[in-house]
């Protein structure tokens, strides 16, 4: 099953301009744990995906939100000359074929 | 005697703290306020309106230029909204990060609204506003005295990038609008400020518990996106000693357990702490109850003083004048080889524009249908169509227009190899394809300050209109 197919919510934002943030939640405790049991969403993976350093990966789990909050560090501050996306909205995609 | 002083008078004469009532009426003040909701949470008898007008996530331009995000047009009818429905109900207006970025022109752009709607509308009251600019030489003196710290990987703050700024602002807390709402006000609107204080001043001066009442305001100061669904309509927050409940003023938004606690996720990289410059709440212990299916009841978060006051700084430089091309291109082979051809053009036109003058530009593209907001990925197809946005940054407009219609020639016209359409290599939807975007800036402070001199940082400022 892949990520997209279980979760709610996945999304991008900053938290600020040096860092992206993605959240990914469920419609129920069974889904979410689901997806932290696989332990598919892993440092290792995130790094792979985004081309981030392993050590500057953090994820959080926050289960009153039934919600997985992962944090990496922008490559290029929000609106500096080359940066893509602003906002940060729309690096998430990547994640919608994890494996779970 | 004004909104605020007729507030903490009438508390400290109560035997017992009574319930407080929040009107969350805007989380971006300028891009509409919906009637319905707004007018239904004024039937609610609150004691105070506050709106968030500002935020660093729109990037760096507007605290560089001094222009507002917003239309001034829908700006002043959403302050026309609450200024008069504040001075109707006589409580208080609070409203922070003042025309988008906060910094003296955003704040002097919202005045002189303020000033105006309320000479239209016949309205008098006492106004506070509180300027968020830092001064330099603060700043610097802070710098010596290593007082202050690069956020997120930041670089350390030099002397040079300080000055090199247009502006810079701090976030003040709770204590600088503390100060004006002491001065006995109706109206406050502060430059830039944390989101937060803006709802959770008055709470803690009237003695309820600051964890609680920080933890309210991080949620109303986004008015109803902490419901399902998610929108701007305008929220009621009920606070007491124990905790405090959410209710939407839009029937159709539900402020469910689930929906108030995945707030603390929104733009935030830890949903377990707010961090103000007076200290934090930690939320380890919050516990989201439902009280009915539109309302949520909240409790729980812990206030820890912090020991030495810090306050966010945020400052914007101008890097140059922009330019941008706006093509695109359907022939497989200039797509297959873009990269190659794009370096081989940018260097064409370096020569030729750099014949008799310094190389003093920079040149950045991106190919939507590519990579243009993401990168690669291994597996992507390759698209039919591709859309290229190429944009150049150099000291002067006219600089970096000849850079680009420079660009857009060579572009045109380059014969890769294995080229068949010797017409021309890209499409415009229009011409001239190429247009001036005016100054570029960029973010060259985002860092911590430490400071026993939060009172001269932010002065309060008192008008009678």
């Amino acid at each position: 099953m892949y990520l997209q197919d279980i979760a709610r919510v996945i999304r991008s934002k900053n938290a600020g301009p040096r860092c992206t943030t993605l959240d990914i939640m469920f419609n129920n405790d069974d889904d979410y744990n689901h997806v932290i049991r696989s332990g598919a969403l892993n440092a290792e993976l995130i790094g792979r995906l985004y081309a981030t350093p392993v050590d500057k990966v953090r994820i959080l789990e926050y289960p009153v939100a039934r919600a997985i909050k992962i944090a990496i560090p922008r490559k290029v501050t929000a609106g500096d000359p080359g940066d893509r996306d602003v906002y940060g909205a729309q690096q998430h995609a990547r994640l919608f074929k994890v494996e779970v | 005697m004004s909104a605020t002083g007729r507030i903490l008078r009438e508390f400290a004469a109560l035997p017992q703290r009574r319930p407080l009532r929040l009107l969350g009426a805007s989380g971006q003040l300028g891009y509409g306020i919906p009637s319905g909701p707004f007018n239904a949470g004024l039937e609610r008898k609150p004691d105070l309106i506050g709106c968030d007008m500002g935020s660093i996530d729109i990037g760096p331009y507007y605290l560089g230029s001094g222009n507002m995000a917003t239309a001034r047009e829908s700006t002043k009818r959403d302050l026309r909204k609450v200024l008069t429905a504040a001075r109707k109900h006589d409580i208080p207006l609070v409203i922070g990060s003042a025309g988008s970025a906060g910094a003296a022109p955003h704040l002097e752009q919202t005045l002189a609204l303020i000033r105006e709607i309320a000479e239209e509308q016949k309205l008098s009251f006492r106004l506070a506003y509180i300027p968020g600019d830092i001064p330099k030489d603060i700043i610097i003196e802070a710098i010596r005295a290593g007082s202050v710290e690069g956020i997120d990987g930041m670089p350390p703050l030099s002397e040079d990038e300080v000055q090199a700024a247009a502006h810079i602002v701090g976030q003040m807390g709770m204590s600088s609008f503390q100060q004006a709402f002491e001065a006995d006000i109706d109206v406050l609107i502060a430059g830039r400020a944390c989101d937060t204080a803006i709802f959770s001043t008055l709470p803690v001066m009237l003695g309820f518990p600051t964890g609680l009442a920080v933890h309210m305001a991080k949620i109303i100061e986004c008015a109803s996106i902490c419901c399902v669904p998610g929108g701007r309509d305008a929220i009621l927050a009920t606070l007491d000693d124990e905790g405090f409940t959410l209710e939407s003023m839009a029937p159709q938004r539900s402020a469910t357990p689930v929906s108030v606690a995945a707030h603390s996720l929104y733009e935030q990289s830890d949903p377990f702490v707010i961090i103000e410059p007076e200290g934090r709440a930690e939320l380890h212990d919050a516990r989201y109850e439902r009280v009915d299916e539109r309302r949520t009841r909240i409790s729980g978060a812990r206030w820890v003083p912090a020991a030495r006051h810090t306050i966010k700084i945020e400052g914007s430089r101008r890097v140059g004048e922009r330019a941008a091309l706006l093509c695109g291109a359907a022939d497989p082979r200039f797509i297959e080889r873009h990269q190659e051809i794009l370096a081989e053009v940018s260097k064409v036109v370096r020569e030729l524009v750099c014949e008799d003058a310094p190389e003093d530009y920079s040149l950045h593209w991106r190919v939507y249908g590519i990579d243009g907001v993401t990168d690669r990925q291994p597996d992507a197809p390759t698209p039919a169509e591709v859309f290229l946005l190429i944009e150049c940054i150099a000291p002067t407009a006219n600089r970096a227009g000849e850079v680009m219609r420079t660009m857009k020639q060579y572009l045109l016209h380059f014969g890769y190899e294995g080229r068949l359409s010797t017409g021309g290599n890209l499409a415009f939807a229009f011409t001239p394809p190429e247009v001036s975007v005016g100054t570029a800036y960029r973010f060259n402070v985002y860092h911590i300050m430490h400071t026993e001199r939060m009172e001269e940082l932010f002065p309060v400022r008192i008008e009678q209109l």
